[in-house]
């Protein structure tokens, strides 16, 4: 059979095809592995974004902000390291609290990266614009400022208006800017800071491209000898998984992502050099009822419902068992020396996985099951159970959908409902829901969570929008106890005051503690080693919490 | 003449239907760009952020119709404004880059899918149930009725991961700086090459089997056999006469397809994580950034009236009678 | 519809359809519920569980048909939408002509022009994520294609005969386009139902994909959607995606066959022709710029004959003799 023309072009096209896919191949020979050069680390980037644009200024909260401004420029007076609990000092040496001041004695030594002098009146001036141009002021703290004053060259004075203790957190790690250079900005919030000028350990940008960028190290950093490694490079990955695969191919060397099944994954591959480690000091994962509205409003359903929960399933499904289920505290693992025995055996009969005891106590409360097998109301209408969750957070949505399938064995009509998450986020903070999966902020000490599950100062009245307490519950006598944490410096006090909010919430159950967050990290140690770990944890590992990652960039030195 | 005036007043009228649509569907909806972004860090903000996140977004309070205005006003003077999730990076230079990689890839995709199997199909109507005419339709049909996205995900597992052959993201190698190097072509080649080839495997189907029934039809005209009774060569009826009247309905198809690169890329690069704007658009809707949205569909929207428009010049020019 | 079954293409397209809607209706029955949690998540396929199981352990093969019931019924009910509103406005705008025309021509060619994709995303991230959400989105952005298609014929019918009868004989604007346009659009109506069918799922899984559906539905878009999100590539679990993109080729396939048989159907000439050609070939020769002439026989059959003046066949030596076959016009002479 002679070939047509038509199948000549047919054959000829496929072939052209295969030539060029072996053409490319044959030139560019990817090797398994496409590490960097030498020296240079490869570091996860916070946004997961296809490109990348060129903005280092760390004031900024929101739009697009490089990852190296605020890990790796910009530093702060204290970095709180949530591992040891401590405040390390970092460009302030010490701080005392003087009643409602609060003064920072600076090192000397250091020496902005373009060889000016560190002086505190570069941390004043930053106050100051935080002041001036509130869109920078992201946490508020002139809410609670007076003012901020230079002592000296090497003294800070912060004056509070009133005896705050939790604003150490923000004032000590507040991203310091030189006020030779920023002075002349006219308006620090579009300002995109190009060519930072910064007294991190990495502030040079090599070279900077919108699929990847690359930041040198700062010849003037005042850890002397340190850091070890020439440059940190960032390449734009654009979802977790492109991430996974960067890093089983080499091309990161640190990285905090959610990995599935990771043994298998990443480790498997090279067991000896590819590590991981999530401590679960990251916000405690939380199922909200909305207690505005009956019958939420009664601790006991709400403790009916947390039993009907089998949180070992949640984990294994929504977690690939990376965490485990919580405690009646509310606290995750990084407030372990505050958790308190009593209120863990307080809480501990409703956190309990218990059908029986479940629908008991649902019995009691009137809400009984119908002929149908679904509970009623007292009006007699089948009692409708939405479990929201944002559609594009997988992992929650899995854990909602486990939740959900949970309760319908309780008897409760329970529907699962994912909504985009705009749409989710504003039905959570109208009250418009019933159940939702959501999380909560870690802090240094669990002052701010339970601020935020039990204070009627966060409380809002139905109707109105809440950004946080979605909840909306409210307890006068946590109130009392959050109040004098506010003002006390005696550790133990401190400590006791914690122990009752913590059976305070133990014995009502505003919010059902689901478990606690696993903070990722992973390392591959093939080309450079001291990262942090379970063996030596002396930090963090995940990058993703500025300034943190500031205690280990420092640390880090080629094999 | 005047019927390509008449087209260029449509254009207009569809141009403004597109904008108004992509101004208003976002913001009739729940929820806020300050609101999303605040979402987005997960917790990490202090709910005071909100308001300083609408301050320096510099979200506007007016009432619905004057925004709409305002913006129109912007359009014309060429301001698309600010991104929200990339701020403060203007809109044009977000758009800017991610567009010209969108065009080089699937611009490029649907052009060569739409040659290849416009020849294609010549050549399959012309030897009628020939070994091409009986093989190639039903093999090319299966493979454009799997979801392109999917062809994509298999060709990535498969190129890509299994077979390590190809790269697995973006549009050159990290390690190279863009110039007219031959390294830097070569390595684009690279990247482009998983992307495009599943794009047109999955439409080379449908631009064969079009191109072959309007030859079929072409081919039973009257002037066709006349041509052959003349004793022209089979070569020269084949595409002189035949192939150039019934292309003529497939270049209004092409027209649209070319149109509709810059929209219905997004998929594609999804998956391989090229660096182009149909990427841009998802991250667009997710953070509610209005002012990228209304960019991205004005440019989606130009794109595919200029387009349409070069189809009608090129249609005026092919077929005399519309002229 | 007995023409439609004698293509061999329509025969395979309807079986293969019919296997599909069995085992996405009835094969329900025999398995899992799809969204049990059965076992481990992300194993492979075994003996326990034909296609293994998705990132939360739920068992593939359930999914997969769980999965084609509902893709299947929101891509018909969609495709069967948009040829009835293209239909409506298509046939109006054709068959009344003139402003009536021009205002719904500019209608339709807006929708033709805004950008599909991006508008669905847009609008089905806004709206409550559902299969009404993403039929309404499928919709609006479909109809317009069906409606212009149509439109061509209705103009193109309005100037036949019969319709010039039916007006001069009185007959109201609504009968002739019910009675006597619509029907002749039959063919017509059917090939657009089965395209916008096609689109219908394929834009529909695309969506569900990118998570604008609803994703605790089980459906093939949101399957895939899961895939992805459970990470199917990174860890090399491709038996969560390829069942789901193996049943959509297999019904759009199906499809398509029956689309393409449909087409012929409603020109005979490329039957003729395909029937001319075979019977060449039977002979040994191969046919190339010819034009056959078709009959309608007695019998209602068509068949085609070979004028004499114009038949050129190649053989591969010399004269070849094609006999003539009873009822013909007789021996044809073929030559080189």
């Amino acid at each position: 059979m002679r070939l047509s023309r038509g199948d000549l072009l047919f054959v000829s096209v496929v072939s052209a095809l295969a030539g060029l896919a072996f053409a490319i191949v044959a030139s560019s020979c990817a090797p398994r592995r496409q590490a960097a050069e030498e020296g240079v680390l490869q570091v996860s980037e916070t946004e997961q974004t296809e490109s990348f644009i060129r903005n280092f200024n760390p004031l900024l909260e929101v739009g697009d902000v490089r990852w190296a401004a605020k890990n790796s420029m910009y530093e702060p007076m204290l970095i709180h390291n949530p591992i040891k609990g401590v405040y390390v000092p970092w460009l302030a040496e010490s701080y005392r609290w003087e009643d409602t001041k609060l003064i920072f004695a600076l090192r000397h030594e250091v020496l902005w990266s373009d060889g000016q002098p560190f002086r505190a009146r570069d941390v004043v001036f930053t106050f100051e614009l935080l002041k001036k141009f509130d869109a920078l002021d992201t946490r508020g703290v002139w809410r609670f400022l007076a003012g901020v004053r230079a002592v000296d060259d090497f003294t800070v004075e912060v004056s509070f208006r009133r005896s705050y203790v939790p604003g150490l957190f923000f004032i000590g790690q507040q991203p310091i800017v030189p006020e030779h250079i920023w002075k002349d900005v006219a308006d620090p919030v579009s300002f995109t800071n190009e060519n930072p000028v910064a007294t991190g350990p990495f502030t040079e940008v090599a070279w900077f491209r919108t699929q990847a960028y690359q930041v040198n190290r700062n010849p003037h950093y005042w850890q002397k000898g340190k850091p070890a490694v020439q440059s940190l490079r960032f390449i734009a990955l654009p979802g977790n998984d492109q991430s996974v695969l960067a890093m089983i191919n080499g091309e990161l060397d640190w990285a905090g992502d959610f990995v599935p099944a990771i043994d298998r994954v990443y480790v498997a591959k090279d067991p000896e050099h590819y590590h991981y480690w999530f401590p679960l000091i990251d916000g405690m994962v939380m199922l909200y009822t909305n207690t505005s509205e009956p019958p939420y409003d009664d601790e006991r359903v709400r403790k009916a419902i947390s039993m009907a929960i089998d949180r070992e399933l949640v984990v294994e499904v929504a977690m690939h068992g990376y965490s485990k289920p919580a405690d009646g505290t509310g606290l995750n693992e990084g407030y372990e020396k505050y958790r308190s025995p009593e209120a863990v055996a307080r809480g501990a009969s409703w956190v309990k996985y218990d059908l029986g005891a479940a629908s008991a106590l649902l019995d009691t409360v009137g809400l009984k099951k119908g002929a149908d097998g679904w509970r009623r109301k007292p009006d007699g209408s089948v009692w409708e159970v939405n479990v929201n969750c944002p559609a594009g957070w997988t992992d929650w949505v899995r854990a909602a959908q486990a939740i959900a399938r949970g309760l319908q064995k309780a008897g409760i009509h329970a529907t699962l409902r994912a909504y985009d998450y705009n749409t989710w986020f504003d039905k959570v903070q109208n009250g418009d829901f019933d159940l939702t999966v959501g999380w909560t902020e870690p802090g240094p000490t669990p002052y701010g969570l339970y601020r935020n599950l039990m204070s009627t100062e966060t409380k809002k009245p139905k109707g109105q929008a809440s950004a946080e307490n979605w909840h909306r519950y409210g307890s006068l006598e946590a109130d009392v106890l959050l109040a004098r944490l506010e003002q006390t410096l005696d550790p133990a006090e401190e400590m006791r005051l914690t122990y009752e909010l913590e059976m305070l919430f133990a014995t009502h159950a505003p919010a059902i503690p689901l478990f606690p967050g696993p903070l990722w990290g992973q390392y591959d140690s093939n080309r450079f080693e001291g990262f942090p770990d379970k063996d030596n944890p002396y930090a963090p590992l995940s990058p993703h919490n500025s300034p943190q990652p500031l205690l280990v960039l420092p640390e880090l030195r080629p094999r | 003449m005047k019927f390509l005036l008449r087209r260029v007043g449509f254009y207009l009228v569809a141009a403004w239907a597109s904008l108004t649509l992509a101004f208003f569907v976002p913001r009739l909806m729940p929820g806020d760009p300050a609101h999303a972004l605040y979402a987005r860090f997960h917790g990490k903000l202090g709910p005071e952020a909100i308001e300083s996140l609408s301050k320096a977004l510099g979200l506007s309070h007016d009432p619905l119709w004057k925004q709409y205005f305002g913006y129109l006003g912007h359009v014309l003077r060429g301001d698309l404004g600010v991104s929200v999730s990339y701020f403060p990076a203007p809109v044009i230079d977000v758009i800017g880059v991610a567009l010209g990689w969108t065009v080089l890839l699937t611009g490029f995709a649907v052009i060569l899918s739409f040659i290849v199997g416009t020849l294609l199909g010549v050549y399959a109507s012309w030897k009628r149930n020939g070994a091409l005419d009986r093989i190639a339709p039903p093999l090319l049909t299966f493979l454009s009725a799997f979801p392109y996205f999917w062809l994509a995900m298999v060709a990535l597992f498969v190129g890509g991961l299994t077979l390590h052959l190809f790269p697995l993201r973006h549009a050159y190698a990290d390690y190279i700086a863009p110039s007219f190097s031959g390294e830097f072509l070569w390595s684009v080649a690279g990247h482009a090459f998983l992307p495009a080839a599943t794009v047109v495997i999955a439409t080379l189907g449908g631009w064969m089997l079009g191109m072959r029934s309007t030859m079929v039809a072409v081919m039973g005209e009257d002037y066709i056999t006349l041509a052959h009774a003349k004793g022209l060569t089979p070569n020269r009826v084949m595409f002189r006469y035949a192939a150039r009247n019934a292309l003529l309905p497939n270049v209004t198809s092409f027209g649209m397809a070319l149109g509709f690169v810059l929209s219905g890329s997004l998929l594609t690069e999804i998956i391989f994580s090229y660096p182009g704007q149909g990427y841009l658009l998802f991250q667009a809707v997710r953070s509610l950034d209005y002012p990228l949205l209304q960019g991205l569909f004005l440019t989606i929207t130009f794109a595919v009236l200029g387009a349409n428009f070069l189809v009608d010049v090129v249609y005026v020019w092919l077929d005399p009678r519309a002229r | 519809m007995r023409g439609l079954l004698a293509d061999r293409r329509a025969r395979i397209g309807f079986l293969l359809l019919g296997v599909s809607l069995a085992i996405a209706f009835i094969g329900s029955l025999f398995v899992h519920d799809p969204s049990d949690l059965v076992a481990k998540p992300l194993m492979p396929p075994s003996a326990a569980h034909w296609l293994g199981t998705t990132g939360q352990g739920q068992d593939v093969l359930a999914q997969t048909i769980a999965g084609a019931r509902a893709s299947l019924t929101v891509g018909f009910l969609v495709g069967f939408l948009v040829v009835a509103i293209g239909a409506v406005i298509g046939t109006i705008a054709g068959y009344f002509g003139g402003w009536v025309d021009d205002v719904l021509s500019l209608i339709v060619n807006v929708f033709l022009v805004m950008p599909g994709l991006p508008l669905m995303v847009v609008i089905a991230a806004y709206l409550p994520p559902g299969p009404g959400t993403i039929g309404f989105v499928l919709v609006l952005t479909g109809w317009a294609w069906t409606a212009r298609v149509i439109r061509s014929q209705a103009l193109a019918l309005r100037e036949r005969d019969f319709v010039h009868a039916a007006v001069v004989s009185g007959e109201s604007h609504w009968r002739i386009i019910l009675w006597e346009i619509l029907p002749n659009m039959s063919s017509l109506l059917a090939s657009s139902f089965i395209g916008a069918a096609i689109y219908a799922i394929g834009a529909e899984v695309g969506l569900e994909f990118l998570g604008l559906g609803d994703v605790s539905q089980v459906t093939w878009g949101t399957n895939l959607f899961w895939s992805a999100n459970d990470s199917a590539l990174v860890t090399g679990s491709w038996w969560t995606f390829v069942p789901t993109g193996l049943a959509i080729a297999a019904v759009g396939f199906a499809l398509a066959l029956l689309s393409n048989a449909l087409d012929e159907l409603g020109n005979p000439r490329l039957r003729g022709e395909d029937d001319f050609i075979k019977r060449l070939r039977g002979y040994g020769l191969r046919a190339g710029g010819a034009t056959p002439v078709l009959r309608r026989t007695p019998g209602g059959a068509v068949e085609s004959t070979v004028a004499t003046s114009t038949a050129r066949a190649e053989a591969p030596n010399g004269v070849a003799r094609v006999p003539g076959e009873p009822g013909k016009k007789g021996e044809t002479r073929v030559q080189p």
